[in-house]
């Protein structure tokens, strides 16, 4: 009944409109808004940019008007006539739009029905009649710069309080004023060292640094102290964790088997370092997107890139299954989608996966934005590169490629003058020399499948394989395997030899144990080799020594009508070159035993298709033609290959590369993939392409990258990275400011700081947040400034005090009319109580610690944090260092709400629970360093209980016990040891919670 | 740019929407007096029973038994009858389609292993590797219909145990226990009962809370292991610590702690923590008597096929061995669920490795399915009865389930490749319609036989948390811009198989 009489009084004022009454401006413009808003909310998905059914679009006023395949749907001016509100009005389901989901509710109907009845308004820019008002939201607006408003006079002299330090706390008290509400006294000095100490270090204050902090009587101790520690190599291992929580840094794999990776985390030392260098901003994030394109010789740019390589990998759905397959498209979708999310979450604050399958519903992001991002990442695989930490080894890589690029377009120029020069026949004998070769110099062709008949559209995926036994375990480097000649079926060179094959060892015969993979054929169909011997290097580091080495061919050579698999020698060779595979024992699938030909035997005889015998004939024939060429041509070309193997010595020369898990464009040759609009987000429904790009929300910047038809695969991040740091972009700046406020007062001014659109929190303090914005950008992006200025407010440095009056209107602070408290994240508290004990290790980078033992590497390492030892000294270092694995994340952390490397993590959960206390109380980590620490007290406070209890207390919470705490935990020492009191102590409540 | 005018409406997307837990879970986080304390405790000492907003609907079931095969359960050797594929052994397979086999394992019609024999009331007709569920199948509503997203373990292991098929999602449990908390503070709401060799596809993260709170986590029970919850007594290697100590430290704890609340009373946390040392000690006590089977009778141990003590088994794969352990997690889960665990999830299978030691049997179904499927029906039916005798049957829900089926083609002649195109779910208990099956498989056990309408694993989590009383659209918890849910954007209750 009240929607009824609802939906009666807007008919009114619908006929009242008509009859010319004039209603407030506002009240008709929030209609207008709600009509608008509800045709983004329940049409435009599938009429709008994504999808036009009916060939109609709703996302403007011009679409609408337009109407669809039938004609027009509305007339602006007419509230009650038209197609639009039949559909939506009508009782019969099967009409009735939107045709899922609830019908319209009849206040909805009506507003829809008045906005048409006063023409359809669609506010925006310069009368721009298709303007989206989800555009209007507050973060694609550009930042401004306001201006701090004047101190708060009745807040500069209350008791306790302090005075504006900086203009944060006139921005932070003028909302506060507003409100009626007031600021909370300074904390005393023994509260903000440790404060400050956690904040900006992760780490508790020495009892020594906290008593000459307390005594310091130079005006500017708290300044001092504070650049003391931003000028600490602990800051930038307690700010990189924040960032490698966004960013989903781990150092496995994650999914099925979870591999390791052994080689991630030079991106974690180097973000450490960028925090410690405080590297400006722009450059922070362009390194992270584009650092290899940017500064190719800069090895600290290129570990940046491995941000884009951080999250979590499928390596089944990327390994085991060909792109070709509908599992394996599906791997690498998802691949470039988590590039995609972690670089525009990350940066830019924005969450567009839901754009994957249809149009944002909240926020103005198409799917032609999501998949333009996706074609940035197009040319993209995970992978290892190999590099050098030292620049001048990188440079002198560069200048190598540089010189050789040169020389290679010189000989191409060259080529082309010889071609010139030689004639057309010089080509075709070229040609026929490298053709295939000639015929079998013995009848022992070599090994041959069974045949399989094409009777199945599959049947070229059967598989078949054939093994050796080279006797021994050995590390091989290097397999050659040698294709057939066989004229049968008109084949002749490269008869049999399989499209698709990967070659493995094992210890094991049967080789259901222990498989390694030696190489593969990789992702794509193999050409017909001719005879030309297919060599491939295998990694015996990473191998190990085999005794049995299986050629398994997974897509075999076609014939007319049927597949089959037949290799004429396969060669092994050991580090010395030798070919241990000569004579040892051959076993298969299956084998076609027809000796002399077939059998094998022949696969290792020593025996294989050598070059044609008219090859002799061939080059005399273009040693004539080549007389012809002028010596400059020849001779020169003598010089640059001369100077080409000149250039491969002198790499090989220098010294050694290190690897590097990140991306690469490599493995597909520098070219993207195409990418398509995939409706709903399914990869088998490609719809059209898309080329590079970013967000469409952002007026002032181009939403798609103009690059020249051909531009190499790097220039599509490199403008990328330009739209991120661009000082226009508004969600760049405020993102990182807002990240580094959340862990500053444990509340983002925007409390989602991974998402600024319609469904995150709008800023609590919007000005203040453009003010800083635009502070943080102007000065060189420098976020060693930002601290200082808002550690430096007398906002931060405010009491975590509660005030009951307070609370009842903002128990969240959202205001900050205190400081928070806040419970110290996983890694703080276990690097606290590692300082506490006095056992810290603050060796600094590289392969992180571990704290399990692996069982069963050779599949799906089960990693096994119960077998660890807990005194073993290697796992005392900051948690910074850890060796952080995804299906098996560490107890103890993740008790303590420690991130999860699986997901990007804006901000960390707080949960209280048995587990965590029980984890607190018993863990092995924590029964150690409870007697550590009791060893460091005896040692420093000596034999007297009462000095005992007081250093101890000292060390953990930097103060002097009370009485209470005297009595109990003399008591608790004489009963039960040191050992039991010092557990106590990092158990407690101020242990964890820092006010 | 808007700028804030009252504080209250600063958030009206925010986090505290009222539809979110998170909500007033920080809210009391942030120090709202008046909130009950228990809240901030939440799936260990219960949240105000009945006031999550997705609890719409009757309570059905109370808790909740999830039974997990890793490495993808044949439905065809097991569950789904095929006749056809018996009359078609060893013909050269045809699908009448090109299809997309994981391993290419298409070779010739392979009829069932093992026989099937009508059981039951219904007449439903079961395959011998799991007759001992013939006796319980009049409870049994099975689905023959189901499909998945992805034909890859660990994606389709993800996509059973999260709603989705990458990692970061918490698993069902999860969500149950944030939507209803615990019958019990002294327990974990929701209990994993891994593998005694070790995790499946994605270890953890199959019970992970993602980004619910760690709370909410699934902790993992490992029935007879040394220690068999993480933590629950000191670490080994501190000899120095006795019954005696641990007390005087808690009672330490509690003294200090609650002087150090002195001017800090307006922050529920504080009070909070105290709280859960109170609980872990109640849990040190609660969860010994809950794990130990000194109590159960002979025949009961018989019925499940434990065999206490019993180590030496033989080094093959083979019914006793698995018999024994599936059974003893079937037991442990029974105690468990009398004692007022929410959520139970016991898995049979580890990883995907060599020798075979889950139900990814792309080798020889006979050698690796035969002694798993024995050894999950002896210890699923006696769960089933031995609910049912002590009347809990009516409102616990056991839930079998797997990552997908495999393949009625053969693959090296005695093993199937993997098949998301259709598997086999069943439900038991609380709310279920007995002896009924709802969807099926075409001839061959390859596809649905209705193409358009198959069961998705969306469907079976609505229709779980409908008999838990929940509306699934309802159970929500946003995350960097998203309210997710178990369901995704998917899921319709399966109200034909609801009694």
């Amino acid at each position: 009944m009240v929607l009824l009489l609802s939906f009666l009084c807007r008919l009114a004022l619908v006929v009242g409109l008509l009859l010319s009454l004039q209603p407030s401006m506002a009240a008709a413009e929030d209609r207008h808004a709600a009509a608008r808003a509800l045709l983004v909310a329940r049409c435009v998905e599938c009429h709008g940019e994504d999808s036009q059914e009916g060939g109609l679009r709703l996302d403007s006023r011009g679409g609408i008007l337009r109407g669809g395949e039938y004609g027009p749907i509305a007339i602006a001016g007419n509230g009650t006539e038209g197609e639009l509100l039949d559909r939506i009005r009508t009782a019969d389901a099967d009409e009735r739009m939107p045709p899922s989901g609830e019908p319209l509710t009849a206040d909805e109907v009506a507003s829809l029905s008045a906005w048409l009845a006063d023409g359809l308004p669609w506010p925006g820019a310069e009368g721009n009649a298709d303007r989206d008002p989800r555009l209007d939201h507050w973060a694609w607006q550009p930042i401004r710069h306001p201006d701090p408003p004047a101190p708060v006079e009745a807040f500069q002299s209350l008791p306790g309080v302090e005075p504006d330090r900086n203009p944060i706390d006139a921005f932070v008290r003028a909302t506060l004023a507003k409100e009626g509400m007031r600021p909370t006294a300074v904390a005393d000095r023994r509260t903000l060292i440790r404060r400050l100490s956690f904040d900006l270090l992760g780490l508790p204050p020495t009892p020594e640094e906290i008593d000459a902090f307390v005594a310091d009587a130079d005006p500017a101790a708290y300044e001092n102290l504070v650049e003391r520690m931003l000028a600490s190599p602990r800051y930038g291992e307690r700010w990189a964790r924040h960032w490698l929580d966004v960013v989903h840094y781990g150092d496995t794999h994650g999914y099925d088997k979870d591999k390791q990776r052994p080689n991630a985390w030079p991106y974690r030392d180097w973000v450490i370092s960028a925090f410690n260098a405080d590297l400006p901003w722009a450059r922070f994030v362009a390194y992270q997107v584009a650092g290899d394109v940017l500064r190719p010789d800069d090895s600290g740019a290129l570990e940046a890139t491995g941000m884009l390589a951080a999250g979590p990998w499928d390596f089944i759905g990327h390994v085991e299954v060909p792109e070709t397959k509908t599992d394996g498209k599906i791997a690498r979708h998802l691949d470039r989608d988590d590039m995609v999310a972690n670089t525009i979450g990350t940066f830019a604050s924005v969450t567009i996966q839901c754009a994957q399958c249809h149009a944002h519903k909240f926020d103005p992001v198409s799917q032609e934005d999501y998949y333009a991002l996706q074609a940035v990442f197009a040319a993209l695989d995970r992978t290892e590169r190999t590099y050098s930490p030292d620049p001048a080894v990188m440079r002198a890589h560069a200048t190598l490629d540089a010189r050789r690029t040169d020389l290679d377009t010189q000989k191409k120029a060259l080529e082309a003058r010889l071609a010139e020069a030689a004639g057309p026949r010089l080509a075709e004998i070229d040609k026929n020399l490298a053709a295939p070769g000639g015929g079998n110099a013995t009848p022992a062709f070599g090994w041959h499948s069974e045949i399989v008949a094409a009777s199945r559209p599959t049947a070229a995926d059967t598989e078949k394989w054939v093994q050796v036994d080279i006797g021994r375990e050995i590390a091989i480097t290097r397999v050659v395997l040698h294709p057939c000649h066989d004229d049968f079926n008109g084949i002749g060179a490269g008869f049999g030899f399989p499209r698709r094959f990967r070659i493995e060892g094992s210890s094991d015969p049967t080789f259901a144990t222990n498989v390694v993979r030696l190489a593969d054929s990789g992702p794509d169909d193999l050409p017909n080799p001719g005879t030309t011997s297919q060599v491939f290097a295998a990694d015996p580091a990473a191998a190990g020594a085999v005794r049995y080495v299986r050629v398994t061919a997974t897509r075999l050579a076609p014939r007319q009508n049927d597949f089959i698999a037949a290799i004429a020698e396969l060669d092994l060779l050991d580090a010395d070159g030798t070919n241990v595979a000569r004579g040892a024992a051959v076993t298969s699938l299956d084998s076609i035993e027809a000796p002399p030909r077939w059998q094998r035997a022949n696969l290792v005889d020593g025996e294989f298709p050598g070059p044609s015998a008219d090859a002799i004939a061939l080059r005399r024939e273009r040693d004539e033609l080549l007389a012809k060429v002028p010596l400059e041509v020849t001779d020169g070309l003598r010089t640059l290959e001369e100077e080409l193997a000149g250039l491969a010595r002198q790499r090989e020369a220098l010294p050694a590369l290190r690897p590097l898990y990140t991306v690469t464009a490599t493995q597909r040759g520098g070219v993207p993939r195409p990418i398509h609009l995939l409706a709903r987000g399914n990869v088998s429904t490609p719809g059209r392409e898309v080329g590079p790009g970013a967000l469409s929300a952002l007026a002032m910047l181009p939403a798609r990258f103009e690059l020249p038809a051909g531009a190499p695969e790097g220039a599509r991040r490199k403008a990328l990275a330009e739209w991120l740091v661009s000082p226009d972009n508004p969600l760049t700046w405020r993102s990182a400011v807002n990240r580094a406020w959340l862990h500053h007062f444990g509340r983002g001014i925007v409390d989602t700081p991974s998402d600024f659109g319609r469904m995150g929190s709008p800023p609590s303090h919007a000005a203040l947040l453009d003010w800083l914005a635009a502070e943080f950008r102007d000065r060189d992006g420098s976020l060693k400034n930002l601290h200082r200025l808002i550690v430096g407010s007398a906002t931060w440095r405010q009491r975590a005090d509660d005030d009951p009056a307070m609370t009842a209107v903002d128990s969240g602070n959202a205001l900050l009319w205190r400081q928070s408290r806040r419970r110290l994240e996983a890694e703080a508290i276990r690097d606290a109580v590692l300082a506490t004990a006095g056992t810290l290790d603050l060796t600094a980078g590289g392969p992180g610690w571990q704290d399990f033992r692996i069982e069963h590497p050779e599949h799906s390492p089960h990693y096994r944090y119960d077998l660890a030892d807990p005194a073993d000294r290697s796992t005392w270092r900051r948690s910074i260092y850890r060796f952080i694995v995804r299906s098996q994340t560490q107890p103890f952390m993740t008790s303590l709400d420690c991130a999860d490397p699986s997901m990007r993590v804006e901000k960390r959960n707080e949960s209280l629970s048995a587990i965590q206390a029980l984890a607190l109380l018993n863990n092995g980590f924590m029964t150690t360093q409870a007697v550590e620490f009791a060893t460091r007290v005896a040692r420093e406070a000596g034999d007297d209980p009462r000095a005992q209890v007081d250093r101890a207390l000292r060390l953990a919470f930097g103060r002097a016990p009370t009485d209470e705490e005297s009595t109990v935990l003399l008591e608790l020492l004489r009963a039960h040891g040191l050992p039991a009191v010092c557990r106590t102590l990092v158990n407690l409540n101020e242990f964890t919670f820092i006010d | 740019m808007t700028s804030t005018s009252h504080h209250g409406s600063a958030f009206p997307h925010g986090n505290s929407s009222p539809l979110s837990r998170r909500g007033w879970l920080s809210t009391a986080a942030g120090g709202l007096g008046g909130m009950a304390l228990s809240s901030l405790l939440a799936g260990e000492a219960s949240p105000a029973e009945g006031t999550h907003p997705a609890l719409v609907f009757p309570v059905k079931a109370k808790r909740v038994v999830q039974l997990f095969m890793a490495g993808a359960a044949s439905h065809i050797d097991l569950w789904d009858h095929k006749p056809e594929l018996v009359k078609r052994h060893g013909e050269e397979s045809d699908f009448g389609e090109p299809v997309e086999a994981f391993q290419n394992g298409l070779g010739p019609w392979l009829k069932p292993v093992w026989d099937f024999k009508a059981h039951g009331g219904c007449g439903k007709m079961l395959s011998d590797a799991v007759a001992p569920l013939g006796a319980v199948v009049d409870r049994m509503a099975f689905i023959h219909n189901m499909v998945s997203t992805s034909g890859v373990h660990s994606a389709a292991t993800l996509l059973q145990s999260t709603g989705f098929i990458l990692p970061g999602f918490p698993g069902t449990g999860c969500w149950v226990g944030s939507a209803l908390g615990s019958l019990n503070d002294n327990l974990p709401t929701f209990v994993v009962l891994p593998d005694h060799r070790g995790y499946g596809s994605n270890g953890v993260k199959n019970w992970d809370a993602g980004f619910l709170p760690a709370q909410y986590s699934g902790t993992v029970v490992r029935p007879g292991a040394a220690e068999p919850i993480a933590d629950l007594h000191p670490h080994a290697s501190a000899q120095w610590l006795t019954t005696d100590s641990d007390a005087a430290t808690r009672r330490a704890l509690a003294r200090l702690n609650r002087a150090h609340l002195d001017g800090r009373e307006g922050d529920g946390r504080l009070e909070a923590r105290i709280r859960t040392y109170e609980l872990a000690a109640r849990m040190q006590l609660a969860a010994p008597e809950a794990l130990s089977l000194a109590d159960e009778p002979e025949h009961v141990l018989r019925m499940y096929g434990v065999e206490p003590g019993k180590t030496d088994w033989p080094t093959e794969i083979n019914v006793p061995e698995e018999t024994h352990h599936f059974g003893l997690k079937c037991l442990t889960a029974r105690r468990l669920l009398e004692r007022g665990v929410r959520f139970v999830q016991v898995w049979s299978g580890n990883d995907n490795g060599f020798p075979r030691r889950n139900w990814d049997s792309h080798e020889d179904v006979e050698r690796d399915h035969g002694p798993l499927a024995r050894g999950m029906a002896h210890g699923a039916a006696a769960l089933i009865k031995d609910l049912d005798q002590r009347g809990m049957l009516d409102d616990t829900l056991v839930v079998w389930t797997t990552e997908f089926g495999r393949m009625p083609s053969s693959q090296a002649g005695r093993g199937r490749d993997h098949n998301p195109f259709v598997f086999t779910n069943w439900l038991c208990g609380a709310g279920i319609r007995g002896g009924i099956t709802h969807g099926e498989s075409d001839q061959w056990g390859y596809k649905p036989l209705d193409r358009e309408n198959p069961t998705t694993v969306h469907d079976v989590h609505a229709t779980v948390l409908r008999l838990l009383g929940l509306e699934h659209t309802k159970l929500t918890w946003r995350h960097n811009g998203v309210d997710r849910r178990l369901t995704d954007v998917h899921g319709h209750v399966l109200t034909p198989i609801l009694s």
